[in-house]
């Protein structure tokens, strides 16, 4: 049977196995979290190659931590969130301190008619938007409405409470609506 | 803007996420069996250092190898005191000198030191 991520059982178990020395866990562990770990990384960081470094040394302190993982304390996901997030956070603040806060803003390139280039001019609005919230609304609103995570796993990557997570994300999605009302028509929205 | 609106939007963002090159996972992979092998690989053996068993401890209180000579001897000449005492100082010369000769031939006797000329 091939091993793809979607095979082999929970994170946990997995990673339990990988701590014992077995390499087909690692491969599936590999395959189902570092798309993850990279995804979410690129969307704060905005730089495919630095989201890659973070991917790969979140993935690399996974590996260490596997043997001494204990069971049932923590899921796999929110543990890696956390060290994402964490390592995310030191690369902005070190680009804050070289003077290199400002992010290109993605091409704009115009959006024709069809359907792919509105899903990619939506997308690219939205990175740029996301990119102008305070740290910790954006943070919350990737975590919530991108990666899907529920409040209460968000609050353990981000360490605060659950309302906490629900006031960041709910005014980070007002910045949201508000940063982009005047793009509407040019994002597809029918005018009311 | 709405929620439904920003919902599409988050929509688009999810299916426009990078997708990991297959040099990241080979990398990502490798670190995994790296670190693996790091963990199954024997610790580094500890500095050697010398065990000191039973006679080294026994020679350590009595002052080491120079001691174990003089202690050797004297073992020996038990052994050997052991072996002969048991016949008497007699068998003791008689081993060393043959039976023909006495104890009292080694001496000089009076007449030697009275005879003048």
């Amino acid at each position: 049977m091939p091993f793809d991520a979607e095979s082999g059982g929970s994170d946990e178990d997995l990673l339990l196995a990988y701590g014992q020395g077995d390499a087909r866990a690692a491969r599936v562990l590999t395959l189902r979290l570092t798309p993850r770990a990279l995804g979410y990384a690129a969307r704060l960081l905005r730089d495919t190659a630095e989201a890659e470094d973070v991917a790969q040394e979140a993935m690399l302190r996974l590996w260490r931590i596997a043997p001494e993982w204990r069971a049932g304390e923590a899921k796999v996901t929110t543990w890696l969130y956390r060290v994402v997030t964490n390592l995310c956070t030191d690369r902005l603040r070190r680009r804050r301190g070289q003077g290199l806060d400002e992010v290109p803003e993605p091409e704009d390139d115009a959006p024709g008619a069809e359907a792919r280039l509105i899903a990619q001019a939506r997308a690219d609005a939205l990175d740029a938007a996301l990119a102008a919230l305070p740290e910790r609304q954006r943070q919350a609103v990737i975590l919530r409405h991108i990666e899907g995570l529920s409040n209460p796993e968000i609050a353990g990557i981000m360490e605060i409470g659950i309302e906490a997570v629900e006031s960041l994300t709910a005014r980070g999605k007002r910045a949201l609506a508000l940063a982009l009302a005047g793009r509407r028509s040019e994002l597809g929205f029918e005018d009311d | 803007m709405n929620d439904t609106e920003l919902e599409a939007l988050f929509s688009a963002a999810r299916t426009d996420r990078p997708e990991p090159s297959a040099a990241l996972l080979a990398r990502v992979m490798a670190d995994a069996m790296a670190e693996a092998e790091a963990r199954a690989a024997p610790a580094p053996a500890p500095r050697a250092r010398p065990t000191r068993g039973g006679l080294a401890r026994i020679l350590g209180l009595i002052g080491g190898w120079p001691a174990m000579g003089g202690l050797a001897t004297a073992g020996l000449m038990g052994v050997w005191i052991g072996y002969a005492a048991p016949g008497g100082f007699d068998a003791v010369t008689a081993t060393m000198l043959g039976s023909g000769y006495d104890v009292s031939d080694m001496m000089p006797g009076l007449d030697a030191y009275l005879t003048e000329g």
